[in-house]
């Protein structure tokens, strides 16, 4: 199976929201990740910028993009943000930061959170922007 | 549902799948847990340090590519498992067979899985593992069971 095959293999459900978690900190994401999917989300992880790049230009169906800002690679949050958005245009975007939100953060994303995480806002958060992407889905 | 998940359901343990092509991991990550195990993704083998110094995470059965980049490949992983959590099986799964067949000693006898991934192979494959491991804890607790009541200890 090579990695273009794995790519256009439906690993998850078309019908049921998916959200990209991006974080660096493997015990950070999988915290993040388990309360999402503790909530019935389907949860695609992944390490870095360039990791969450290679999900958004495949197949894959992503309706949200949960990532922090700093991260050690090329293409730390903002970069990633960017990216994304010139990607996949109607993706939501939630991004976590341990500093104040400027101006090019409030500009791009939908949500912010200030790190540390807390889980319960940012569960809530989803789910709410995951409401508002379906009910658009469903107008078309 | 792939075939087997009600069994391996009852049978559910916790794997932690060290792979750093995403789109794989992902594949093989989600597939492991439509089979009802309880998955923990790593993209390197710093992270799978990190996941394995966490005793309460609880990993029965680490799943790791053999080349990895960054300080440790799935080689260094597997003998750092062994030498520093006993208790955890290792699968190896690479490309390069006869450097798999070489390290399957790292890993219980057998625990090496070809690339390209087949995820219905894997699954057996755990499930077999699993299965064993809780049949040898059965008979250990059966032996002490034994010894307990002054019985013989074989």
């Amino acid at each position: 199976m090579s990695v273009e095959e794995v790519a256009c293999r439906p690993a998850l459900e078309e019908d049921e929201p998916t959200v990209l978690v991006v974080e660096d900190e493997v015990l950070i994401r999988l915290m993040v990740a388990d309360a999402l999917r503790a909530q019935g989300i389907n949860v695609i992880e992944a390490s870095n910028g360039e990791e969450a790049m290679r999900v958004l230009q495949s197949a894959l169906p992503v309706q949200l993009l949960l990532t922090d800002v700093r991260m050690p690679s090329a293409l730390d949050g903002l970069a990633l943000a960017h990216a994304a958005r010139a990607e996949r245009p109607d993706l939501k975007l939630i991004m976590a930061t341990s500093q104040r939100a400027d101006d090019e953060l409030a500009g791009l994303a939908d949500a912010f959170f200030s790190k540390p995480y807390e889980l319960n806002a940012i569960v809530g958060r989803v789910k709410s922007l995951l409401a508002q992407t379906h009910h658009a889905r469903r107008r078309r | 549902m792939p075939d087997g998940a009600a069994e391996s359901a009852e049978l559910a343990g916790t794997i932690l799948v060290v792979e750093d092509e995403v789109l794989i991991r992902l594949v093989i990550a989600e597939y492991l847990r439509e089979c009802g195990y309880r998955v923990i993704e790593a993209a390197n083998a710093d992270e799978a340090l990190l996941v394995l110094s966490k005793s309460e995470l609880a990993i029965d059965v680490v799943f790791t590519d053999v080349e990895m980049p960054g300080s440790m490949d799935g080689f260094a992983l597997a003998q750092w498992s062994r030498s520093n959590r006993p208790d955890i099986d290792v699968i190896l799964a690479g490309s390069v067979g006869r450097a798999v067949q070489a390290a399957s000693e790292l890993c219980d006898a057998g625990n090496n899985v070809p690339k390209p991934y087949d995820p219905k192979g894997i699954h057996d494959r755990i499930r077999r593992l699993l299965a064993s491991r809780r049949q040898s804890k059965r008979d250990l607790q059966s032996k002490l069971e034994s010894a307990s009541h002054g019985g013989p200890v074989r």
